[in-house]
């Protein structure tokens, strides 16, 4: 609970010194043409492009299989889905259970899919902090016009780094009350509709007030949210634009 | 460096929180402000960076009226504040981010912000931690923490709201040491408290407050003078002892002062015992 996943690591590799707006536009044009791959030796060539990239990150294998775990079951169940539900021909039959081998193909196909979407992403969190990431997509989104929506990039970014900040406070809150609800004799067990009323409740009385505390102290700090610095400069080095042309020039290639 | 005149406050819900509070405070002042629950100690200091602004009369901070909009930013950055929850008013997801914000708001160059947090962070000794997320700092080390990222903005005067009262005995120790160094360095100090001990040998001065108007302002010694409950224990030895006929001062609030007045109260016993037989 505490190890969150998609968490940073921290190093000094070639692909931690990266400019998170490479990255990040790095993984959106790998997740795009990831999603137009259908071919088993594609995928196999992207496969190879992560444990290249992973190996030269200097992260350990335990991050990655961490960072896949909590998604298991949803991949057991898209490949379920496309083993049984696909029309062809049947590895057998028992009743209406009838898996086909398009189905094996589909499922395998699409779970390999997802599993390299979110390695790729969690290469991405583990060789970049958070706040990183952050002013990484502030700066990227910057020239769209966000004002007409009444939204600054500005805006956006406190909001991603509060959210990642106070998750862990709020989920900490939950199991507080949870707690407090039991010591007063609350059966978790057998009375889930009743668990889940008392413990929302004052969760979310206790977030509002958190919300208020929380304004009130980023207002006395001349919080202003419009234009505001950051701690940590970002810069395109030219590994940068290498690695940008480089992606760019797959791209290309892979839709010609 | 800043005046209160006349300030009344009525919240919209209609309590009147201030009623014609007047107060000045001077450049490099330890102003203790106390007071019960709802008393309007924290209504009056929210006054003092314009979270909060008068409903009658008005506040100036350094010749800034805080009713005007456009010295708001000047004003939080003159004085800060920090307040009494550790835990959300810490807004980065390490210390060092979190000192930074401020200075990231006042729109300072990066090398800049990353002087000012190195800086901050030395004066309130928690430079080594500056990488650590908040959940592996303590609960006065995240007061400190708030005092480092009010200090990178460069204040004339920082206000403390009750910072002391959800911490264990040890980190408020630090706390205050913290404080008490930052007056020395020169700042105008406002400590809102509830625990008139702790505060009695650092204020320069106590004002005391009761159903949003000023009771009783003057010297800590003063302060004890004039109250009847609520004292500290070792005034209330002294009291004690007056009250059997020993000479000593009950005024005093600090061990090494009792200790001294008790020492002369017996050598006068003893003098006086001696001359009589």
């Amino acid at each position: 609970m505490d190890e969150l996943f998609l968490s940073y690591i921290h190093g000094n590799s070639s692909l931690h010194r990266l400019d998170p707006r490479t990255k990040l536009v790095a993984l959106m044009i790998i997740s795009v043409l990831l999603l137009q791959t259908f071919t088993f030796p594609k995928l196999g060539m992207f496969a190879a492009f992560f444990v290249l990239l992973a190996y030269l990150s200097g992260v350990s294998k335990r991050v990655f299989v961490r960072s896949i775990r909590p998604m298991l079951v949803f991949f057991t169940f898209i490949f379920l889905m496309h083993l049984f539900l696909t029309e062809g021909d049947p590895i057998f039959q028992i009743g209406v259970i009838r898996p086909t081998f398009e189905g094996l193909m589909a499922g395998t196909l699409i779970t390999t899919r997802f599993v390299l979407l979110i390695l790729f992403a969690s290469l991405l969190t583990a060789t970049t902090r958070s706040t990183l990431i952050t002013n990484g997509i502030e700066r990227l989104l910057r020239p769209l016009p966000l004002k007409r929506i009444g939204l600054s990039s500005f805006d956006i970014a406190t909001m991603m780094s509060l959210s990642i900040r106070f998750v862990p406070v709020l989920l900490d809150n939950a199991r507080q009350i949870r707690y407090a609800q039991i010591a007063r004799g609350l059966d978790t067990r057998h009375n889930m509709f009743r668990t889940i009323s008392t413990t929302i409740t004052p969760m979310i009385r206790e977030s509002v007030s958190t919300a208020d505390e929380l304004a009130t102290a980023m207002e006395s700090r001349c919080y202003q949210g419009d234009f505001r610095t950051s701690l940590f400069e970002l810069k395109m080095r030219a590994a940068d634009w290498g690695v940008l042309c480089g992606i760019s020039g797959l791209a290309v290639l892979s839709f010609v | 460096m800043i005046h209160i005149n006349n300030l009344s406050y009525q919240y919209p819900d209609g309590t009147l929180a201030l009623d014609s509070v007047d107060m000045s405070i001077d450049k490099g002042e330890f102003v203790a402000l106390i007071g019960k629950n709802g008393c309007g100690k924290t209504t009056l200091v929210r006054h003092l960076n314009a979270l909060l602004t008068p409903t009658e009369g008005s506040v100036s901070v350094f010749g800034m009226d805080t009713k005007d909009k456009s010295g708001v930013w000047n004003i939080r950055q003159t004085v800060g504040m920090v307040f009494q929850n550790p835990q959300t008013q810490f807004v980065g997801t390490t210390l060092e981010e979190d000192v930074a914000f401020g200075p990231e708001n006042l729109k300072l160059p990066p090398n800049e912000i990353r002087k000012r947090v190195d800086r901050s962070l030395r004066e309130v000794g928690l430079l080594e931690y500056k990488t650590h997320a908040p959940k592996a700092l303590s609960g006065g080390q995240m007061q400190r923490a708030a005092i480092a990222g009010v200090l990178a903005m460069e204040p004339e005067c920082i206000v403390l709201d009750e910072v002391t009262s959800m911490l264990d005995p040890g980190s408020r120790g630090n706390v205050l040491d913290t404080i008490q160094q930052l007056h020395q360095s020169g700042k105008t100090i406002i400590y809102v408290t509830q625990r008139i001990e702790e505060i009695l040998p650092l204020a320069d001065r106590i004002v005391s407050m009761n159903n949003g108007k000023i009771e009783f302002m003057g010297t800590p010694h003063k302060y004890l003078a004039s109250v009847e409950s609520d004292i500290p224990a070792i005034t209330n030895l002294m009291r004690k002892l007056k009250a059997k006929g020993f000479d000593v001062r009950d005024d005093v609030f600090a061990v090494d002062d009792a200790f001294l007045e008790i020492l002369k109260a017996c050598d006068k016993r003893k003098t006086e015992t001696s001359d009589n037989g």
